[in-house]
């Protein structure tokens, strides 16, 4: 049995239902803020909610927001997504503008990518443009008006050096040698 | 004196054995206890009959009014809030409503969605066959039939449905809900647009979202053609020409990976070719590509239209009669 899944997914690079070849669709569906009205390390949440909480509900009306206040607890945001994944994340002594940054990572992210393994950094549905190759596929284009036999194509371009080859080249390096013999007299 | 020597000498490579030697090995930071505790987690989990789920819809940071509200505003589209919250009514809902207010003698009736979903079903079949009909012109009837059976199916329509986020505003008997109620849902919705924003804005929301799943994908994969050199030969004949197929390469005669290629060929042009382990074969795969030639729909195709406005009409010309040869 393998484990990994325990604890990284693997994935692709995609995007979730073709989004943004119809319409774009914000993929955050709803979001939780969970924080202490007197706890020390929620100021920055609580900042975040008493100044641009109700602004960012504004600009993003298909984002559902919820406050969950709960006594000296920490500061937590749960981002909703619509392929059913959860992010829990810490906010516990986050200033105002770290939160604002962080729930903005938050909105436009697709999904939990933070704990998914890529396991290439592309994708394609095509992997191969051609097509299957065959032994046909980059026949020289010479061939279809050529006569065959001939001398050009039927020549041996791929087999190692034959018996014959080779004794004919021993006796040609011979003939010179002795040729050389000769001139030296 | 020569073994003192060579003690000495050893002295400095004892010591050095008892150090640390950094050895660098790329894991990832996982402590060893974590795999069996989880291990050991799961199986208790699965004695005590598996995991639970709780629908997010019983959470206290529930609000159906909002969720309701949101998803419209997700989607760019303004829908009736009351048709919007029927379609999201599944039929096991309301019969187990239905059975909780006869216990307690009240009497509220509840719409289900069976009915928008009829609607919405009617209208998503019609639209996505004069949309495939639009942007494939030369694609027979038999071919884009069974494109629109692929989209309108129900594995389809759920997939789309569960990333438009109804798997928690649904309202049913049991979570988490399965495909058939998604879909159904998703029927629903388009009913319920249909009903509140006309067909044009309905027209849209299933371009956007049904028709643009065929996009990257081949649409001759939904057809199977059983005998694609008759049909081939059937078209043709219709023009009064013949084909007529050439032996144009072979290799690797009478062994295991032997490799013909056939060419198809109409007034000595070549229209396509084919390859294939036999001759037989490799003439059906020349037939597709000549086929796919002839409907317009070949690998190199110009992408599909996505953008197309309104509601397309249903053009006139003649589209290639597959049934009647």
């Amino acid at each position: 049995m393998s484990n990994k899944h325990l604890f990284l997914n693997s994935g692709f690079v995609r995007a979730p239902l073709q989004n943004g070849v119809g319409r774009y669709v914000c993929q955050l569906q709803r979001i939780v803020l969970k924080f202490c009205k007197t706890h020390g390390s929620c100021r920055g949440l609580r900042d975040f909610i008493e100044q641009d909480l109700v602004d960012f509900a504004k600009q993003n009306p298909g984002v559902v927001v919820y406050l969950k206040p709960r006594r000296h607890r920490g500061p937590v945001a749960v981002a909703e997504y619509l392929n059913g994944d959860r992010v829990w994340m810490n906010l516990a002594n986050k200033t105002h503008s770290e939160i604002t940054k962080w729930i903005e990572v938050l909105r436009t992210q697709q999904g939990d990518i933070a704990s998914t393994r890529l396991r290439k950094y592309q994708y394609t549905d095509h992997p191969s443009i051609q097509g299957p190759w065959t032994p046909f596929t980059f026949k020289n284009p010479e061939l279809n008006t050529a006569v065959l036999p001939d001398q050009k194509f039927g020549a041996n371009d791929r087999l190692p050096m034959s018996a014959t080859e080779q004794l004919r080249l021993m006796f040609e390096k011979q003939k010179l040698e002795e040729g050389d013999v000769k001139t030296a007299e | 004196m020569n073994k003192i020597a060579l003690l000495a000498r050893c002295v400095p490579l004892t010591t050095k054995l008892g150090q640390v030697v950094p050895i660098t090995i790329q894991c990832q930071k996982i402590s060893r206890w974590v795999a069996p505790t989880l291990m050991e987690l799961k199986k208790r989990e699965d004695k005590l009959g598996g995991k639970k789920v709780t629908p997010r819809n019983t959470f206290l940071e529930w609000n159906l009014e909002a969720e309701l509200f949101a998803f419209g505003k997700r989607l760019n589209e303004d829908f009736d809030s009351d048709l919007l919250l029927e379609a999201f009514t599944d039929r096991s809902y309301v019969i187990k409503e239905e059975m909780k207010q006869k216990e307690m003698n009240i009497d509220i009736k509840v719409k289900d969605n069976r009915q928008l979903a009829e609607e919405g079903e009617k209208f998503i079949k019609e639209y996505i066959q004069l949309y495939l009909e639009a942007v494939l012109p030369k694609f027979p009837q038999e071919g884009v039939a069974s494109i629109r059976q692929h989209l309108t199916s129900e594995d389809i329509l759920a997939n789309v449905s569960l990333h438009l986020g109804t798997k928690d505003i649904i309202l049913a008997a049991e979570y988490p809900v399965d495909k058939f109620i998604l879909a159904n849902a998703f029927k629903a919705i388009v009913g319920a647009l249909l009903q509140s924003s006309g067909e044009e804005k309905a027209a849209h929301f299933v371009r956007d979202f049904v028709v643009t799943q065929i996009q990257g994908k081949d649409v001759n994969e939904y057809w199977a053609i059983e005998d694609p050199w008759g049909m081939l030969t059937g078209l043709l004949a219709k023009d009064n020409t013949t084909v007529e197929p050439r032996l144009i390469g072979e290799t690797g005669k009478n062994t295991l990976l032997a490799c013909y290629r056939v060419g198809l060929y109409v007034d000595k042009k070549m229209i396509s070719s084919g390859f294939g382990e036999t001759v037989a074969t490799a003439k059906e795969m020349a037939a597709r590509e000549a086929l796919k030639k002839i409907f317009g729909t070949e690998d190199h195709m110009k992408p599909i239209n996505f953008k197309l406005e309104g509601i397309p009409k249903r053009t006139g010309h003649t589209r290639h009669q597959i049934s009647a040869s």
